[in-house]
C-alpha cells in the first residue's frame, strides 16, 4: 500500500497542462465498452430462445468417447468440465473443439468433439501460447488502470512471441506529459500488486465474436484500437473480430486466451523499455514473467528467469518459430517491425540472435 | 534379506532354506529357472526370485562360453529340465547379453498374493524381453511452460558464453 501511495505522490509532481482531452475518464471509457460488450453478448444469447440440445463427444485421458448432451448456444466447455470433476474445472485452461482452439467460456453452437487442455498435457504448446497472450493482456489491463485519469494510456497491441523468448510483452503509449517518466522500483511494485489483485479476484476471460461495426463502436474513443480492429477483420476468415472481456476491460487479442486470471500464480512485471518514437507517440514495451499455479518455480529458478525477463525481447529473431500462426506471422511482423526497426541496435542482436 | 558376503562374514550362516531340504531347494530353483528361460518373465515369491536371480545370471555366464564347451553344456543340461530350451539358451539368450558383463535380470516387487498367506511377490525377467516394460522410465515433459522457459534461458546462456569466448 505504501508503494501505491508513494507512486501517486510521484505522479502528483507533474504539472497538468491545460487539458485539451475531450475523451471521458478511463473509468467511463471502460464502463461504456463493457456495456456495449454486454449488450452484444445478450443479443447473441437471445438468438437461441428455445433450448436445443447438442451432443458433445469428449476426448482425453480416461474420457474417450464420453457423450454429453448440452444446450446449444448456452453451454461452454467450462460447463462440460463441470459435469466431470473439480480437477477438470480447475486445471483446464483451453479447449479444443473439432481440432480448433476454443476459449473455455465461449458457448458451443453445434455437436462437436471436445478435449480439455491443461498445462500438464503431452503437448501443451497451444496452452502455453494462450497463457502467454493472456498474461500480456493482463499486463495491458494493469497498465490501463495504473495511471491517473488525466493521463491517457493507449495499448498498442500484444506482439506474438514464443514462450522461449523469456518474457511476454505489451506495447503501449503514455500521455505526452509523461514522456520523460521512467518507472521506479515502487511503481513496478505497484504494477505487480495490481496484477496480483486481478489474479486473486479470479476473473474469467469472456470471449465474443462480433462484426467489425460492433467492435468499432466498442473502441469508439481510441483511434489506435479501431485500426487494430480493421486489421484483424481484414485478416480473419469470415470478417469477424473476437473481443475478450476481463472484469471491466474489453480487449483484442491475436488468439484464444486462457479461462481465468486465477490460473496464473507467480506474476511479475519485470521491465518497461522505451522503443523510441512511433506512429502514436513514444512507444514503450512493458515486459513480464508469469507461471501458472500447477508449474510454480522455486525461488532460485524464478530469480534466474526473472533476470532474463528484464532484457528487452524483440520479435525479429523469433518469427521463424511462429508455426501456429500459419502464415499470418510474416505480415504481422512486418507491420510491427517497420516502426521499431530503427530502435533496435546491434548489441541487442548479438545478445538475442541465436535462432 | 540381501544375502551378501558381508552378512556371511558378520552373521555366519545366512543361506536361505527352501522346500524340504537342500536337494528340494535345488530342484525348486531348477524348475523356476526353467520357467524363466521359457517365458523370460515370471512371477514368484520374493525369496525364491531373489535366490533364482544368482543362478539365472550364472547360467548366462556359462551359456556365453558357447555350446561346444562341455562344462557349459553339462550346466545347461542340469539346470534346464525341459531339454528343448537348451538351444534357446545358447542361441537366443547368450548372444543377447554378449555386450553386457553382468546384470542380465531385473526384479520388481508386486503387491502381495491374495491368498491367506499374503506372500510377498516379485517379478523376475531377463532384460531385452519382448514384453512392455515393467517400470516405464518417466521423462519430464520438455514442452511444459517452465521447461520451455528454462530451455530458452539455457540457450541464451550458451550464446552469451560463446560470444564471450570470441
Amino acid at each position: 500500500y505504501a508503494c501505491l501511495v508513494s507512486c501517486l505522490f510521484l505522479f502528483a509532481f507533474w504539472f497538468a497542462s491545460s487539458p485539451a482531452v475531450v475523451r471521458p475518464s478511463s473509468g467511463g471509457v471502460h464502463g461504456q465498452r463493457s456495456a456495449v460488450f454486454s449488450r452484444e453478448q445478450a443479443r447473441q444469447r437471445a438468438l437461441y430462445p428455445r433450448t436445443e440440445k447438442i451432443e458433445v463427444v469428449l476426448h482425453g485421458p480416461g474420457l474417450h468417447g464420453t457423450l454429453l448432451i448440452m444446450n446449444k448456444g448456452v453451454s461452454t466447455p467450462h460447463s462440460c468440465a463441470r459435469h466431470l470433476t473439480e480437477w477438470h474445472v480447475k486445471s483446464s485452461a483451453l479447449a479444443l473443439v473439432d481440432g480448433e482452439p476454443w476459449p473455455l467460456h465461449k458457448p458451443l453452437i453445434q455437436s462437436c468433439s471436445l478435449s480439455l487442455l491443461s498445462f500438464k498435457d503431452k503437448d501443451p504448446s497451444l496452452v502455453n501460447q494462450a497463457y502467454w497472450r493472456s498474461c500480456a493482456a493482463l499486463l495491458g489491463q494493469v497498465l490501463e488502470d495504473a495511471f491517473k485519469d488525466e493521463y491517457s494510456v493507449e495499448l498498442l497491441g500484444i506482439p506474438e512471441l514464443p514462450v522461449t523468448s523469456g518474457a511476454f510483452c505489451c506495447d503501449f503509449v503514455l500521455d505526452p506529459q509523461l514522456d520523460s517518466w521512467n518507472p521506479s522500483e515502487e511503481s513496478m511494485c505497484s504494477l505487480i500488486r495490481g496484477a496480483q489483485q486481478l489474479i486473486h479476484q479470479d476473473l474469467p476471460w469472456e470471449s465474443l465474436e462480433v462484426t467489425p461495426s460492433v467492435a468499432l463502436e466498442v473502441f469508439s474513443h481510441s483511434r489506435c484500437k479501431q485500426e487494430e480492429v480493421e486489421e484483424k477483420a481484414a485478416k480473419s476468415n469470415n470478417g469477424t473480430v473476437v473481443l475478450y472481456r476481463c472484469g471491466d476491460h474489453v480487449l483484442l487479442s491475436g488468439g484464444p486466451l486462457v479461462a481465468r486470471t486465477g490460473l496464473c500464480s507467480q506474476y511479475e512485471v519485470t521491465a518497461i523499455h522505451r522503443l523510441g518514437e512511433g506512429a502514436w507517440g513514444l512507444h514503450r514495451r512493458a515486459q513480464g514473467l508469469s507461471l501458472p499455479f500447477q508449474l510454480e518455480a522455486h525461488h532460485t529458478v524464478w530469480r534466474k528467469l526473472r533476470s532474463r525477463a528484464t532484457k528487452l525481447v524483440s520479435e525479429d529473431f523469433y518469427w521463424l518459430h511462429f508455426k501456429f500462426l500459419k502464415g499470418q506471422c510474416v505480415e504481422s511482423c512486418i507491420q510491427i517491425l517497420t516502426p521499431l526497426f530503427s530502435c533496435l541496435s546491434s548489441p541487442t542482436k548479438k545478445r538475442l540472435g541465436y535462432y | 534379506m540381501r544375502l551378501t558376503l558381508q552378512m556371511l562374514i558378520s552373521h555366519g550362516r545366512v543361506a536361505r532354506k527352501m522346500g524340504l531340504g537342500p536337494e528340494s531347494r535345488l530342484n525348486m530353483l531348477r524348475n523356476i529357472l526353467t520357467g524363466l528361460v521359457k517365458h523370460e518373465r515370471i512371477e514368484t515369491t520374493l525369496g525364491r526370485a531373489d535366490e533364482v536371480r544368482f543362478y539365472a545370471e550364472k547360467l548366462i555366464d556359462y551359456a556365453k562360453k558357447g555350446d561346444t564347451d562341455t562344462k557349459a553344456m553339462k550346466m545347461a543340461n542340469f539346470w534346464l529340465t525341459e531339454k528343448d530350451l537348451i538351444p534357446k539358451l545358447f542361441k537366443v539368450l547368450a548372444p543377447r547379453f554378449e555386450a553386457q558383463p553382468k546384470g542380465y535380470t531385473r526384479m520388481a516387487r508386486i503387491p502381495n498374493r491374495e491368498n491367506l498367506d499374503k506372500a510377498a511377490m516379485a517379478v523376475l525377467e531377463y532384460k531385452g524381453n519382448p514384453f512392455p516394460p515393467l517400470q516405464p522410465a518417466k521423462r519430464e515433459n520438455e514442452l511444459t511452460l517452465i521447461n520451455q522457459l528454462l530451455k530458452g534461458y539455457r540457450e541464451e546462456q550458451a550464446q552469451q558464453a560463446k560470444t564471450q569466448k570470441d
